[in-house]
């Protein structure tokens, strides 16, 4: 988590933009959150019936941790949205992303609760130390 | 009905693993929130899947609560949840990304 859904019409997301967005997706989460960028999966549909695409081309719907402020949010669906415009080559104004919130508390990954924001140095440590101490005694 | 939503990445789950998994979850769901998991099963297809700005070979599983959870509940039911995929899909522990939800509204 966070979970970045791009849904778009059938031929209208390149092969070739995919890797571009998700470098850019990831990025753009990182830089506006400071959450290392292991946590970002971004995931590529066509005409799924997830996020809606209503009269959009694609539509980018994101799955964040709650706790981000309305800046933070608004930030990164305006950034993300150019993104995928830019590199599908899609017009701006039919491309769309949003983001909703899902406590921490509610997301396990690598056995381990995912941390509140701000607190994602430490969590890290302390999983990557208790990954490596799991590898030595495997 | 408990709804689950399962993403794997196209091509690194097998037939026999899809039905234990569903299988699995389908029963964790009973056992815990009172009625059978209804599976959602999300195949990403391959070259759209990304983790950390690489190709993905994450999964994630999500399922819907039936009841409002604290986290001293929650916590044992994600682990729970976690080891079942990571058993049956043959995923290391940075591979699974397990998730449960409050009910909507």
């Amino acid at each position: 988590m966070p979970l970045y859904i791009v849904n778009s019409k059938a031929g209208a997301m390149p092969a070739d933009a995919k890797a571009k967005i998700a470098d850019d997706v990831t990025r753009i989460h990182c830089d506006v959150t400071d959450a290392p960028p292991t946590f970002v999966h971004v995931f590529f549909f066509e005409e799924a019936a997830m996020p809606p695409l209503g009269d959009k081309t694609a539509m980018l719907y994101g799955q964040i941790r709650a706790g981000r402020t309305d800046a933070q949010k608004a930030q990164i669906a305006k950034e993300m949205a150019e993104a995928v415009s830019h590199h599908a080559k899609i017009e701006p104004g039919a491309v769309h992303a949003f983001t909703t919130d899902t406590p921490a508390s509610w997301v396990m990954e690598g056995g381990d609760i995912l941390p509140e924001p701000g607190e994602e140095e430490a969590w890290l440590a302390a999983h990557e130390a208790k990954l490596a101490k799991q590898g030595a005694n495997a | 009905m408990t709804a689950c939503t399962c993403m794997v990445q196209e091509g690194q789950i097998t037939a026999e693993q899809e039905a234990r998994l569903r299988e699995e979850t389908r029963a964790f769901a009973e056992r815990h929130f009172g009625s059978a998991g209804e599976i959602n099963w999300v195949c990403v297809p391959e070259g759209s899947g990304f983790t950390a700005a690489k190709p993905s070979t994450s999964v994630i599983v999500s399922v819907r609560s039936d009841r409002p959870l604290a986290p001293s509940a929650r916590e044992p039911l994600l682990r729970e949840l976690e080891a079942i995929w990571r058993e049956h899909a043959g995923r290391g522990a940075d591979e699974v990304v397990s998730v449960i939800t409050d009910p909507v509204g």
